[in-house]
């Protein structure tokens, strides 16, 4: 059922899987990342690339959609985050430069995502004080070149703003759709002190006013602003609704979003599902290809997958348990 | 925690599922060990999920510290292939192997369904024969390959063959043919069981006793036995290979009975002829069948009014013969209770058939042969099924058992969920076709659109879950277009995001995938298969390769980026060396940049800069008149980038100043101040790209604009 694929180095804190999961990259407690190269069967021994990225601990690596290369943005843990990529001008040994080093005064980066369009790359990034910051990649060929397109905080109403918010985990998920025509859009939930920051919003780029608006909140009044651990939003391969899972400690919630807006130019929502069974905080979601199971892995050290039935009740498919004892 | 501990080599997680279940929980084998710090997950391809588990870090170096352990392990978990046993080599060979006939039905389908011929009578026909055609070709495929008897001379004392891998699958799927699809035979349905049962009584339990394992162990024995027929469990064998219809085991065996010797001690005559009078009456056994192989015992009748009056003749000597008064004069006790209790077998003493058979399903066959054998109709066997069940109570309901139960049942849910647990996805999208074709009831469930599904059918679901699971595999993620591509809504889109999750840094890669896509009109696709590449290729040192999948892929935007660097770099190094490299770039480009790319003009301006190089050489007037030739040229064209219209004439200023002469027309002088025109108004709209050239640029040109039309104007006058 199983085959290892790769054995990480000690002090490996964070890692990320690239578009076809055949490289990983792994963030370190000493601000090293590390790239390893798996292949197809046969399994092939892999190779592997290693450079110190941060002063400090990385707490997390994110991979560019490959459209832009093969490169990956590090969070480190004093709140700074790079872009690196790997580049090779002779095609004898790849090595990977930095392209930018992103500082900000006063708060820390928390979580941030890439969105691939027709033209352009867009990344969001979550601070810890409760702001959000949608750079655009002005040439495509490096990635060194950003600019800020929009700034503002996960609320609904575009005027309200919070002044000392404390954030301790922001979660974001692009659409991953791939229709050309489709807006650009995300979903985006903060673990924070400020209730009104932390339910979900998804965001929606306004082509017409060119600005950001939060079209849809993915939390019922009874939910009081539960603190976002995580969302995910599923693949789209044709059904006529979107499905988004956001967990809070109340559990993994699972959401059909209509992309229509309704004549106040909100979406249409649900919440179909409530999934519980994780034992303490949810810490990754994750969809598979087609949108049809649920992935999630928590602090009980279990990966559990989510399915819904014939007749669209949501249920636990399989545990994998990774506590067990190792031979 | 709740679930159940699965088997740790079960593949027991199957996705999709009619009913809700309790989870199936498996330890992860890891080999990191406890504490496990933090999981993370992804899914690959297909249903591969990535696992790491991160052991606690520490900032102390590799080798320090009180262990030499690794910070953590990355593991891949194949998801959803449980498939009733068979090996993965053995799975991939069905897998390859079932695509011919699903393509071929599926055409059958589509062309019948553009010509509206679905309801017509004609078509009912038709179909069934196609799909027998199918189920036949698929249960071909799963026959296992047996191995050839190691003594080519008959042994007389082997009765039974050992079933070698025998496959549930196919038993599964010959149930399924029997049921749904082979109208022809539900007529004859009580002996197509007997031969079903007679090839698989291995399968229907794991742990209790059957028939085939009774004479299995009696085999193993037989060489021990001094006179056979003193031995209970010799007729307890004969008894229950006849209870199920194994005449020709039954047959061998009675053969074998002591009374047949040659060097008889005692008067054995009539013991011999009652074995034998037996033997006969089992061998003209009276059949309801079509035709029997050469193998079968027994007398075939085809129409029942033949049949019934062959079975109460025969009937009725059993009968004689069991009031025979011969009886008396066999002295060997075990011969005469033996043969007896065949005979109440035969007459369908129901006590005898029950203590004869160890399985429900045994007991089952045992009634249709010789208490009900013009059963007809599901119901009626359903509750004779029921019945035996009562009579032989089982712990343990395999996958067959349960199959078979959900089909006598007459519950598509139920036969769906068994194939589903118990065969994996290969058994669901294929077997579909047979459940459908089965009830109008089955195929209504089966083609119906589910909102709750995401507007799909069950039989689409199924199709898009077996497609994933191929796709989970390097070596059968290409036949899964087949199945997506008769999906009606949604297999397209998985077939999308199927490709763009290819690794693609290798050609080969790349144009499969991009003949896939192609196949398929997937454009989008395509052009992000290509923009992956040429950027992959652009970054790696393979500049060329970049640019050639990049205006496959016409992509615009990076191209002008990439035409701005070239101009750039050719604009500044025109006597550097390393405008070799460069130079053969463009070479390389040649006209096959089109319109999109902008990259033909590079080409001309390559010869333009030449040309104004030896201008500034002072070499020679052509040279200054060509290069006023070449700049009007590339102003004109259109595949010239507005964003270089001013570094192309800034760059041309000592031509338009020429000193001897104008070297452009009025025309052309004019043509040139209107594209100065063009770039003002155009520095107003969004999207303009401006030139790193110094301020004073566009004076300076405008200014040398000017003097060169006045002059052309004094000598044009």
């Amino acid at each position: 059922m199983e085959r290892e694929v790769a054995s990480l180095e000690k002090g490996a804190v964070c890692c990320a899987w690239n578009y076809c999961g055949q490289r990983i990259a792994v963030g370190h407690i000493d601000g090293y990342v590390s790239i390893h190269d798996s292949h197809d069967y046969p399994a092939a021994p892999s190779s592997s690339s290693k450079w110190k990225a941060h002063s400090s601990s990385v707490v997390k690596v994110v991979w560019t959609p490959p459209e832009c290369g093969d490169a990956i943005a590090c969070i480190c843990e004093d709140g700074k985050f790079s872009l690196w990529e790997e580049i090779d001008e002779d095609t004898q040994c790849p090595t990977w430069k930095l392209c930018k080093l992103f500082e900000n005064s006063g708060s820390h980066v928390l979580e941030l995502q890439f969105g691939v369009f027709v033209t352009n790359l867009k990344m969001v990034a979550a601070y810890s004080d409760g702001h959000v910051k949608v750079y655009e990649l002005m040439d495509p060929l490096n990635l060194d070149k950003w600019q800020l397109q929009a700034e503002f905080q996960n609320v609904l109403a575009s005027v309200s703003r919070f002044g000392k918010a404390s954030c301790k985990s922001a979660s974001i998920a692009w659409n991953p759709h791939r229709i050309e025509s489709q807006q650009s859009s995300f979903v985006l939930g903060f673990s924070s002190d400020q209730p009104q920051l932390n339910s979900s919003k998804i965001w929606v780029f306004e082509e017409a006013h060119q600005r950001w608006i939060s079209v849809a909140e993915l939390a019922l009044p009874e939910d009081d602003s539960d603190r976002v651990h995580a969302v995910a939003w599923a693949p789209n391969i044709g059904r006529p609704f979107e499905i988004i899972a956001v967990a809070t400690s109340k559990g993994i919630a699972i959401w059909h979003v209509v992309l229509d807006p309704e004549s106040d130019g909100r979406l249409p929502t649900e919440k179909v599902a409530l999934l519980e069974g994780h034992d303490g905080e949810v810490w990754q979601l994750e969809w598979d290809m087609s949108g049809m199971t649920l992935a999630s892995t928590g602090s009980d050290g279990i990966v559990r997958l989510w399915q819904s039935n014939m007749n669209g009740v949501w249920h636990e498919q399989t545990v994998l348990d990774c506590n067990a004892a190792q031979s | 925690m709740p679930g159940r501990l699965s088997d740790p080599g079960a593949d027991t997680i199957v996705p999709i599922s009619l009913e809700s279940r309790q989870p199936v929980v498996l330890s992860l084998r890891h080999g990191v060990s406890a504490p496990v710090f933090r999981v993370y997950i992804s899914w690959s391809r297909g249903s591969l999920l990535h696992v790491a588990c991160l052991r606690p870090p520490s900032l102390e170096p590799d080798g320090a510290g009180d262990d030499e352990e690794e910070g953590g392990k990355v593991v891949e978990v194949r998801l959803g292939t449980g498939d009733g046993g068979i090996s993965e080599a053995q799975m991939r060979r069905i897998a390859y192997g079932s695509v011919p006939p699903f393509v071929e039905l599926q055409s059958w389908k589509n062309s019948l369904a553009s010509l509206s011929m679905m309801s017509s009578s004609s078509f009912r026909t038709e179909k069934w024969q196609y799909i027998l055609e199918y189920s036949r070709k698929v249960n071909e495929l799963l026959k296992t390959h047996q191995i050839p008897p190691d003594n080519v001379i008959e042994d007389p004392r082997i009765i039974v063959k050992l079933l070698k891998e025998t496959s549930s699958l196919r038993a599964a799927w010959e149930l399924m043919e029997i049921f749904f699809i082979d109208k022809q035979s539900l007529s004859w349905l009580p002996e197509r069981l007997v031969d079903w049962l007679e090839e698989y009584d291995s399968l229907v339990t794991r742990t209790d006793l059957t028939v085939y394992s009774k004479l299995v162990a009696m085999q193993k024995k037989l060489v021990d036995f001094k006179v056979i027929e003193d031995n209970p469990d010799y007729w307890e064998a004969v008894s229950s290979a006849l209870a199920v219809g194994w005449l020709d085991t039954v047959a061998k065996l009675l053969r074998l009975h002591g009374s047949y010797q040659l060097d008889q001690l005692d008067d054995r005559e009539t013991e011999n002829g009652l074995v034998e009078a037996v033997a006969v009456l089992i061998l003209t056994m009276p059949r309801l069948c079509p035709d029997l192989s050469s193998e079968k015992i027994g007398q075939c009748y085809d129409t029942k009014p033949d049949f019934i009056k062959a079975w109460e003749k025969w009937r009725g000597q059993v009968s004689k013969l069991e009031r025979s008064a011969y009886w008396v004069q066999c002295s060997h006790h075990q011969t005469r209770e033996g043969l007896q209790k065949l005979l109440k077998i035969l007459l369908g003493n129901i006590s005898n058939l029950t203590s004869a058979t160890c399985h429900w399903m045994e007991l089952l066959i045992s009634h249709l042969l010789y208490t009900r054998p013009f059963i007809m109709g599901l119901e009626g066997l359903n509750n004779l099924a029921q019945k035996c069940q009562q009579l032989k109570p089982t712990a343990e309901y395999n996958g067959l058992m349960s199959l078979l139960m959900g089909i006598l049942q007459e519950s598509p849910e139920a036969v769906l969920a068994e194939c589903s647990r118990t065969y994996g996805p290969w058994m669901v999208a294929h077997g579909t076709e047979l459940l459908a074709a089965g009830s109008d009831y089955a195929d209504i469930q089966l083609h119906e659109e589910r909102y709750n599904l995401g507007s799909i059918s069950i039989e689409e679901l199924h199709w898009l879950v077996y497609a994933q699971v191929l796709s989970s595999h390097p070596l059968t993620w290409q036949i899964a277009s087949t199945y997506l591509a008769q999906c009606p809504k949604q297999g397209l889109g998985l077939l999308e995001f199927l490709l763009y999750k290819q690794p693609l840094q290798h050609h080969q890669g790349i144009f499969k995938n991009l003949d896939l896509s192609r196949s398929y009109d997937l454009d989008n696709i395509s052009a992000s298969i290509m923009k992956i590449a040429g950027m992959h290729h652009w970054k790696h040192g393979r500049k060329g390769f970049g640019i050639y999948w990049l205006q496959l892929a016409r992509d615009e935007v990076r191209l002008n980026r990439i035409a701005q660097q070239l101009f750039e770099f050719i604009g500044r190094s025109l006597s550097d060396d390393s405008f070799q490299q460069w130079e053969g770039l463009i070479e390389l480009l040649g006209t096959r940049v089109g319109s999109s790319g902008g990259l033909e003009f590079l080409h001309k301006y390559r010869d333009l800069k030449r040309l104004l190089k030896q201008v500034e050489d002072g070499r020679a007037v052509n040279a200054a008149r060509l290069a006023a030739e070449s700049l009007v040229q590339l102003m004109k064209s259109p595949s010239t980038p507005q964003q270089f219209w001013l570094p192309l004439l800034y760059d041309s200023v000592s031509l338009l100043n020429w000193k001897a002469q104008p070297l452009l027309r009025v025309s052309e002088t004019n043509l040139l101040l209107n594209k100065l025109q063009d770039l003002s108004m155009a520095k107003m709209c969004p999207g303009f790209v401006d030139s790193n050239l110094p301020s004073h640029a566009l004076s300076s040109v405008r200014l040398a604009l000017a003097k060169n039309l006045g002059r052309a104007i004094l000598e044009e006058c």
